[in-house]
């Protein structure tokens, strides 16, 4: 039992002046020492070695250790054991043969006595102190004891603790011990602001390179310091290239004005934000990239630089403007359809009669419209089937592909407008048959024939034949005034540059419909003669 | 002959690819008393009467069998003939130097056009 409990002040005690300077210069050299090496010590053990070293050297210590209570939890981790210390184990335990540090421990026994009542501790006869708890199997002799708090802001979180003197500790080798703590304590803390700031600059690091966004820093004059791999990787300038105004060469050059203009407001704006074209080096094409900047800020508020982002929009660009255009496409084509049938409904009941017959003739009307849209909005193309178009209306009213009706021609489409008239005419021809044609009497033969004529200027028609035959001769052909007749003689010349030829024979209605056909269309006719 | 219609014995050009919507617009036309120089389908043939007839004013459809009529519009406006669009598309779906332009929404009411024309001319006048 040690009478060390309450040592008296250290500048009261009677030390010889020589000795007194001697060993300060020897502590301050450790504490030199300690503070120097938690700059490179690799890790807290290595750092809690070199601090339980030099107190070994300068207390005269034959072994020490250092730890820590983990989280307030009245359990103690090792943080190093002495080199000295493990080479005077002599247990059989294979985590200290391997150099294991014991962790977890009980806060109890002489060392507990430290933490718990926040205290230096000398202990000379170890084997009768009261608090003794015994030693772990291998552990050395315990001859004497020196223990010694370690403090952050007034609370006690760590200690160290020496073994065996040779003659025993006393004031002196506690007021070595205590003057190296707060050394200790600064090295120990010191080496984990730095573990920790390294760790939050590589996960930001990390980060900032994982994002798919292209990231830089700048000045406010929009020089760049700084830029990440990504911004590298896709538009092919190396970090030497872009630094400086070197990035401007990757914008697109009529998206270098707007760039000024961007670093123009860095004066007065917090964030910035732009839209341009960047290079991208592996397409070697310009993509549309949202470019936002944000001032990082001093302590005072005062810009130090700028944090940019660059976000690829590209694709969102894209499918903008590919959505504005079918939106746009889509409300012509309703408001023209409208418009169609508008004037088609006008037309219809300025034509007379009873009103079931205008409501028949209406509706048929408006029927073939719908099936040529509904053919038209089937296909990726937009384009329609001659021969479907055809066969559709004529089916529609009941009518049978037998002797007497033959519909022949190769393969034809037709973009939709077109398809709509041709279709309206078809419809037109096919009720005036039934009425009063082909279609209503048992002699009648239609024959319906398509092709394409090449003329040596290089234009191509569509030729479509409607021929009636064997139909008695009628007193009055009803569909000279009509609706169908104006559609044949005058619509289709109109909007199609057709020639169209409608004549009433004895017999039946005979019609010819020419129609120029656009290059790209007759390619078309190619390609599907092909396949 | 009526002299109160504002557009009684004015020369109007017509440009519209649909026969049916021209005739509606050519019959609306003539009962206000206007000549119509027209109506016509296409690009080329309006371009031809921009340039060759004389004209008061045009209606012009934007959409021509998918191609634009706006050099038709260019070529009068520098010839100072007022016009006005008709078509199926929002303004915003124009570009931009013709988003303020005079517009007449398809469908339309006849009244509606031929009020339109008759706000693009001068009142010479009639006061």
């Amino acid at each position: 039992m040690s009478d060390s409990a309450d040592p008296p002040p250290r500048a009261t005690m009677p030390e010889p002046p020589v000795d007194s300077v001697q060993r300060d210069a020897h502590v301050l050299a450790g504490i030199n020492r300690i503070l120097r090496e938690a700059l490179s010590a690799s890790t807290e053990e290595d750092l809690g070695q070199l601090c339980l070293e030099v107190a070994e050297d300068l207390t005269g210590a034959a072994f020490s250790f250092f730890g820590e209570e983990r989280d307030s939890s009245g359990r103690l981790d090792h943080l190093a054991i002495s080199e000295r210390g493990w080479a005077a184990y002599r247990g059989s335990d294979p985590e200290f043969s391997q150099r294991k540090l014991p962790n977890g421990l009980k806060i109890h026994g002489i060392f507990g006595e430290v933490m718990i009542q926040d205290r230096t501790l000398i202990v000379n006869e170890p084997a009768s102190h009261p608090a003794r708890v015994g030693l772990p199997q291998g552990h050395p002799v315990l001859h004497n004891f020196l223990g010694v708090p370690l403090r952050h802001n007034g609370e006690t979180f760590a200690m160290f603790a020496l073994g065996n003197h040779p003659t025993g500790f006393t004031e002196r080798e506690k007021a070595i011990a205590e003057e190296l703590a707060p050394a200790i304590v600064q090295a120990l803390l010191r080496k984990r602001a730095e573990v920790a700031s390294r760790a939050s600059r590589r996960r930001l690091l990390t980060l900032i390179e994982g994002i798919p966004q292209l990231v830089w820093t700048a000045t406010s004059d929009g020089r760049w310091t700084w830029a990440s791999p990504q911004w590298v990787t896709t538009t092919g300038l190396s970090v030497e290239e872009s630094l400086g105004h070197g990035w401007q060469a990757a914008v697109h050059p009529e998206d270098r004005d707007a760039a000024h203009a961007f670093w123009a407001q860095a004066g007065d704006h917090g964030d910035l934000t732009m839209e341009g074209r960047l290079f991208h080096a592996e397409t070697g094409r310009y993509r549309w990239y949202k470019t936002r900047a944000t001032p990082v800020r001093d302590d005072h508020g005062a810009i130090i630089e700028w944090f940019g982002t660059s976000t690829d929009i590209d694709n969102l660009r894209r499918l903008q403007d590919r959505q504005e255009t079918l939106v746009a496409e889509l409300q012509h084509r309703v408001r023209n359809i409208l418009t169609i049938v508008r004037s088609i409904f006008t037309r219809t009941v300025e034509a007379g009669g009873p009103i079931d017959e205008i409501s028949d003739h209406f509706r048929g009307r408006l029927d073939a419209l719908a099936r040529t849209q509904i053919v038209a909005t089937q296909t990726v193309s937009g384009r329609v089937d001659l021969e479907n178009l055809i066969r559709d209306e004529l089916l529609g009213v009941g009518a049978i592909e037998d002797e007497r009706l033959s519909i022949r021609g190769p393969d034809v489409t037709l973009p939709a407008d077109t398809a709509e008239s041709i279709g309206l005419a078809i419809h037109e021809l096919t009720t005036n048959a039934l009425k009063y044609g082909a279609l209503r009497h048992a002699t009648g033969r239609l024959a319906i024939a398509w092709h394409v004529e090449a003329h040596p200027n290089g234009k191509c028609e569509l030729i479509v034949k409607w021929d009636e035959t064997g139909v008695p001769a009628m007193p009055v052909p009803p569909v000279r005034e009509g609706f169908g007749t104006e559609l044949i003689r005058e619509a289709l010349p109109y909007g199609l540059g057709a020639r169209t030829e409608l004549q009433f024979r004895g017999g039946g209605v005979f019609c010819v419909i020419s129609l120029p056909l656009p290059a790209e269309d007759v390619g078309q006719l190619n390609r599907s003669a092909e396949g | 002959m009526s002299h109160d219609s504002p557009l009684a014995a004015k020369r109007i050009l017509v440009v519209e690819d649909e026969y049916f919507i021209a005739r509606d617009l050519e019959r609306a036309l003539r009962a206000a008393d206007a000549i119509v120089i027209g109506p016509v389908a296409t690009l080329e043939q309006g371009l031809d009467l921009a340039e060759t007839q004389e004209l008061d004013a045009a209606v012009l459809d934007v959409n021509l069998a998918g191609t634009r009529a706006f050099p038709i519009a260019d070529r009068l406006s520098a010839r100072s003939v007022p016009w006005t669009f008709l078509t199926g598309y929002d303004d915003w779906a124009l570009p931009a130097p013709y988003r303020s332009a005079s517009i007449v929404a398809k469908p339309f009411h006849a009244d509606r056009v031929i009020r339109a024309i008759g706000a693009l001319m001068p009142d010479e006048g009639r006061a």
